[in-house]
């Protein structure tokens, strides 16, 4: 065996490997493009979980048939898979598309500590008595809306092959209760199936 | 012999001198990770924050060992409680992980000829389980209980990946069960705690969780299985008090060589089997007491997935060993035995096994939980273990417990 091979071979190896590590690229992408790497959570998914389950509430009983814009408060959605997933950024955006919608109020609970420093603040002397908030003038909510988030992985079998798949299941549920009865009014769930190949060899 | 350079240096006496170089290289990559060693032995002396100091002087450590870098520098940050840091970290290591799964044909190549410390540094299957044993302490500290669940389920898939192996670790399984209990997550809490008391010696460490489990999913059966397990004197409470105990050093991989003659050398590392005993743990203050403790000796633990992969690493060498003799002999049969010889002493040297490992980990992990009635409580712990010369009292002043709550402290004996 030459060894002048054994050189070269490792020799265009390395420019290889450093040839594809210079190109870098960067594009804008609309926030209505899917854009999928992997069988994981992407920003598509929240779109769609989000539009679902917004439908479904506005379209089903209680709220479709409210006339009084009744009062909700989000109480979060539970994460339950093997990802990190902000499920606030979920709920935030259902909250906002039901807000526009027109059909039904929001009580702010994140702000709620807020709302008390702040009305503590205008009783501590310095605000004009006329222009004080009024206390005790809260709105309590009907509804409470909660969710889970759930996910379920399945790999590929070890066997010998150059990919492994990975088939990944999203499911979210939600459920809307009355406050004062206890009764689950509305219940709903979405799906995302997904599946993809990842390659063991790489350059 | 008179060498001169250029045009007339016969192209055998060149391409040992490249071998030669090479070898030269590979001393300064093992240079590179002596800046983690050095941070770990600050870490290790009980000096965290100058083993900050040394990991934060810069990227002395290379693509290879970033991996290691995390690791380091995420242990280092929860042990100074900067357990946000921590977990920043940890993620970083996370996603290497994952990344480095797809195997490099270049690095392989280049490794065959030459070394294994050319390589990307994948984690043993420990270490990068211990990653989500570490991040699990880290958001359960934060009170980010979700995030702890996640990751309890990325560490129950390394476990199902390397179930033998990673068998022993009975602290992060315990961690994965309570990760899922303090969720009320029951039916994923008693699958995690059966498996354990499958695995144990004696179910006895977790009757009382998978009992407790059993009788909210309604599994009369097993609670009346569990019962006779069930330690006399069981501690109860309303809330709890969850004590993470590290202490110790966890085995230092070691080289370990078989050399053939015409200098075929087999190189292959192994962890020394230096154990670390559990912690005493004494509550000093009346009527307090733990449940059965559950410790995992990470030493154990790493042993197992070194022998798991021993089947591979064979396997690499033989291939290098072969790979590097055709090299030698291709040079001896163009007539030049000193340049044989020479690349011999090269290949020879360069031959070092990998002995990269995750060095701030302990010797040992302990999960203590001290049930308490909720209120305002001041306990004193005393310590003893194989790295004190004598006790050592821990203060925990103003631990407040809700009705039901669970709080969460990290110590480093």
């Amino acid at each position: 065996m030459k060894l002048s091979w054994w050189i070269k071979f490792l020799f265009t190896s390395f420019l290889i490997l450093m040839a594809s590590g210079c190109s870098v690229t960067t594009r804008e992408i609309g926030s209505d493009e899917k854009v999928i790497y992997d069988e994981g959570y992407h920003f598509s998914d929240k779109k769609a979980i989000v539009a679902d389950m917004v439908d479904s509430l506005l379209t089903r009983p209680p709220l479709f048939q409210s006339v009084d814009r009744p009062v909700l408060i989000v109480y979060g959605i539970a994460n339950r898979t093997s990802e990190h997933i902000s499920t606030s950024a979920i709920t935030d955006d259902i909250r906002q598309l039901m807000l526009q919608s027109g059909r039904v109020r929001f009580v702010n609970k994140v702000q709620r500590s807020n709302i008390e420093s702040e009305a503590s603040y205008q009783y501590g002397g310095n605000v004009a008595a006329e222009t004080r908030i009024q206390r005790a003038r809260q709105v309590g909510a009907k509804y409470m809306l909660t969710g889970t988030l759930r996910s379920m992985e399945k790999e590929q079998p070890k066997q010998f092959r150059l990919k492994k798949k990975t088939l990944m299941y999203y499911s979210l549920n939600m459920e809307l209760t009355d406050i004062q009865t206890g009764l689950i009014e509305w219940v709903d769930s979405t799906e995302i199936i997904r599946e993809a190949s990842k390659p063991f060899i790489g350059w | 012999m008179i060498f001169s350079y250029g045009a007339g240096l016969p192209s055998l006496w060149r391409s040992s001198l490249y071998f030669i170089l090479l070898a030269l290289t590979f001393v300064s990559l093992t240079g590179c990770a002596g800046q983690l060693t050095k941070a770990a032995d600050y870490y290790h002396s009980d000096h965290p924050q100058q083993a900050l100091v040394v990991l934060n002087e810069g990227d002395h450590t290379g693509k290879r060992n970033e991996l290691l870098y995390n690791f380091e520098k995420g242990i280092v940050l929860h042990n100074l409680g900067l357990y946000q840091k921590s977990t920043n970290q940890l993620l970083k290591a996370i996603k290497l992980i994952d990344r480095n799964e797809v195997i490099s044909i270049n690095e392989q190549v280049s490794s065959l000829v030459t070394t294994e410390w050319l390589t990307t540094y994948h984690g043993e299957y420990s270490e990068r389980l211990w990653a989500h044993s570490y991040l699990m302490m880290n958001y359960l500290l934060l009170g980010k209980y979700d995030d702890a669940l996640v990751e309890a389920n990325q560490a129950l898939k390394r476990l199902a990946s390397h179930p033998n192996a990673l068998k022993k670790d009975y602290f992060t399984r315990a961690l994965i069960a309570l990760c899922f209990a303090n969720l009320d997550e029951d039916n994923d809490a008693y699958i995690v705690y059966k498996k354990l008391a499958e695995d144990l010696q004696s179910p006895t460490p977790v009757a009382a969780d998978l009992i407790n489990s059993a009788r909210r999913l309604g599994m009369t059966d097993e609670v009346n299985k569990y019962r006779q397990y069930l330690p006399p004197h069981l501690p109860s409470g309303e809330a709890e008090l969850v004590l993470f105990i590290a202490n110790g050093q966890i085995p230092k991989k070691l080289p370990g060589n078989v050399v053939l003659p015409k200098s075929i050398r087999f190189s292959f590392p192994y962890y020394d089997n230096n154990k670390t005993s559990r912690p005493g743990i004494k509550i000093l203050s009346s009527k307090v007491y733990s449940l059965p403790l559950l410790s995992t000796d990470l030493g154990d633990v790493a042993r197992d997935c070194l022998a798991a992969r021993k089947v591979k690493i064979i396997a690499k060498e033989t291939l290098r060993a072969a790979s590097k003799e055709a090299i030698a002999q291709a040079v001896g049969n163009n007539s030049d035995a000193a340049a044989e010889a020479l690349v011999r002493v090269a290949l020879f040297l360069l031959e070092e096994p990998d002995t990269r490992s995750w060095l701030t980990l302990p010797g040992r992990l302990t999960l203590v939980r001290i049930p308490l009635p909720a209120g305002e409580h001041n306990l004193q712990i005393e310590l003893s273990g194989d790295n004190l010369k004598r006790h050592k009292v821990i203060e925990l002043p103003g631990i407040k417990l809700r009705r039901g709550q669970r709080v969460f402290r990290s110590l480093k004996l």
